[in-house]
C-alpha cells in the first residue's frame, strides 16, 4: 500500500485537506480520495483529455499533474461550477444539440470549452475544432458537440 | 514510490539530482508522468523545476539575442511578442504542439530534453541557431542544438544536469516558417521543416525533423545555395543533401521512404511560401 500524506488543496472553491498516494496524480486524488467523479481517466497518459481540470483557471490534464504540486493553486471542475454563466450556456446547448452520448469524454470537453469562449467569444467553427482537439469522443460524436459549442458561442455573444 | 521535491533554488535540485542516482529532475510532467503512469520510469525522486524562480519566462537580453527559460511553457513561447521574423518559426513551432491544454502544461526545457525525434522544437531551434544553457551541481556549460542529439533519444545531456535556458540570436526581419505535415491537427511530425531566410534575402537555413534521431541541417549546403535561391536545380541539390543525411524509421506515422520523398517537398513549398513572404 503506497504511503499517504496529507495535502491541503482548494477544489471548486473549498478548502479540503485529503490523504493521497505521496506521488498522486491530481486525478487519482480527485476521483480515489475525494470522490470528484467529472474527471474521468480515459488513457491516463494526456492524450484522450477526459480528465481535464482547471488549476487557477488554466486547462490542464490532471492525470499529467501531480496532486503535491497543486497545493497553495485553485482546482476547478465541472462539479463545482454551476454558477459559470460560460458553462451553464455550454451544458444547455451540449442537451439540446445532442452532444453526449455515453458522456465519459463530455466533462473533459466543456472545460476545454469553456476555456475557448472565455479567451475567444466569437470562435470560428474551425477555432472550435481546433480548440477541441485534444479531446477525445469515442462515440465520435464530434458534429453534435461542435454545434453545441458553436451554439453556446453565438448565443453568448448576444 | 516517488518522493516528490519542490526545490525554490536550482542550486538545491541540482544537488539533489548530484546526490541521488534515481532521481530525476521534471519540468511540466507532459510526458514524464505519462512515462511514470505506464511504469516506464520509476524515478526514486522526481525534482519539481516548477517553484525555481528565474527559469520561466522569455526576455530581451542587453545585446539583443533573446533568451528562453526552461520552464517556459509551449503556449507562452506559441504568443510571445518577441518572437519575429527570423526567429517567428520557433513561435510557429510551439503553436503547432499537441492542443492547448498540452501546451499550457508542457515545456521547451522538457521537450528538448525527452528529445523525441518526431518533436516541433527541435527543427525549429535547429534553423534559429539556439545555444542550449546546462547546469549541474558547481558549473554550467553551453553547447549548440546541433550537437546536442547523440541518436535515438540519446542526448549530450549527463546524469545530474538540466537544460535551464536556450538563447537565441538577435532576430532579423527576414522571414521564417515551420511546416509540420501529420496525420491530425495535433499529432507528433510524420515530417517537419523549419526554415529561414537570412538577413539579405540571399540564403536560407533549413532544419529537417523528424526524419532522423535529430534535427537535419548541413549549413555547408546552405553556404552553396547563397544567391541560387531562384535556381530550382540548386534549391534540389540543398534537398538532396538533407535526404542523404536523414536516416528515417517506418512507424505508425509514416514509412521511411514517405519521409524521404517529403523531405524535397517541404523544402521547395517552404521556400516558396517564404519568397511569397518577403514580396
Amino acid at each position: 500500500m503506497a504511503k499517504k500524506q496529507l495535502f491541503s488543496l482548494s477544489v471548486n472553491g473549498e478548502e479540503v485537506d485529503v490523504a493521497s498516494p505521496s506521488d498522486a496524480t491530481l486525478l487519482e486524488t480527485l476521483r480515489e480520495d475525494l470522490r470528484v467523479l467529472s474527471p474521468k481517466r480515459g488513457c491516463n497518459q494526456g492524450v484522450c483529455g477526459a480528465c481535464t481540470v482547471l488549476v487557477d483557471g488554466v486547462p490542464v490534464r490532471s492525470c499529467l499533474t501531480l496532486t503535491a504540486l497543486c497545493e497553495g493553486h485553485d482546482i476547478g471542475t465541472v462539479d463545482g461550477m454551476g454558477e459559470d454563466p460560460i458553462l451553464a450556456t455550454l451544458q444547455k446547448h451540449m442537451v439540446e444539440k445532442g452532444g453526449v452520448q455515453c458522456g465519459f469524454c463530455t466533462g473533459g470537453m466543456l472545460m476545454s470549452a469553456r476555456n475557448l469562449l472565455a479567451e475567444t467569444p466569437r470562435p470560428s467553427r474551425d477555432t472550435v475544432k481546433s480548440a477541441l482537439s485534444g479531446n477525445i469522443c469515442r462515440c465520435t460524436g464530434y458534429r453534435t458537440i461542435v454545434d453545441a459549442v458553436c451554439g453556446a458561442a453565438e448565443e453568448l455573444a448576444q | 514510490m516517488t518522493q516528490i521535491l519542490q526545490p525554490e533554488t536550482l542550486d538545491e535540485a541540482l544537488a539533489v539530482l548530484a546526490a541521488e542516482d534515481e532521481a530525476m529532475p521534471m519540468s511540466g510532467g507532459a510526458t514524464l508522468v505519462a512515462m511514470k503512469n505506464a511504469r516506464l520510469v520509476e524515478p526514486t525522486h522526481l525534482v519539481s523545476l516548477d517553484r525555481i524562480a528565474g527559469l520561466r519566462g522569455i526576455a530581451t537580453l542587453p545585446d539583443g539575442r533573446i533568451r528562453i527559460g526552461a520552464m517556459t511553457r509551449h503556449f507562452e513561447t506559441a504568443s510571445s511578442a518577441l518572437l519575429t521574423g527570423s526567429l517567428s518559426v520557433l513561435r510557429q513551432a510551439a503553436g503547432k504542439i499537441a492542443n492547448r491544454v498540452v501546451r499550457n502544461m508542457g515545456t521547451m526545457g522538457g521537450s528538448v530534453a525527452n528529445a523525441d525525434p518526431a518533436a516541433d522544437y527541435l527543427p525549429a531551434l535547429a534553423c534559429c541557431d539556439a545555444v542550449l544553457t546546462i547546469a549541474r551541481a558547481g558549473g554550467e556549460r553551453e553547447l549548440s542544438i546541433l550537437d546536442y542529439v547523440e541518436d535515438w533519444y540519446e542526448t549530450a545531456l549527463e546524469e545530474g544536469e538540466v537544460i535551464t535556458a536556450f538563447t537565441l540570436p538577435a532576430p532579423e526581419e527576414s522571414p521564417s516558417a515551420y511546416r509540420k505535415i501529420a496525420r491530425v491537427t495535433g499529432d507528433f511530425a510524420t515530417a517537419s521543416c523549419a526554415m529561414a531566410l537570412t538577413a539579405d534575402g540571399q540564403g536560407i537555413r533549413v532544419a529537417i525533423g523528424a526524419c532522423g534521431p535529430g534535427p537535419l541541417r548541413d549549413p555547408e549546403a546552405e553556404q552553396a545555395l547563397i544567391g541560387k535561391l531562384d535556381d530550382p536545380d540548386a534549391v534540389t541539390a540543398l534537398a538532396e543533401r538533407l535526404v542523404a543525411m536523414a536516416d528515417p524509421i517506418d512507424d505508425v506515422r509514416g514509412t521511411a521512404d514517405y519521409r524521404l520523398a517529403l523531405i524535397p517537398r517541404l523544402v521547395r513549398q517552404g521556400l516558396d511560401d517564404l519568397k511569397k513572404d518577403l514580396r
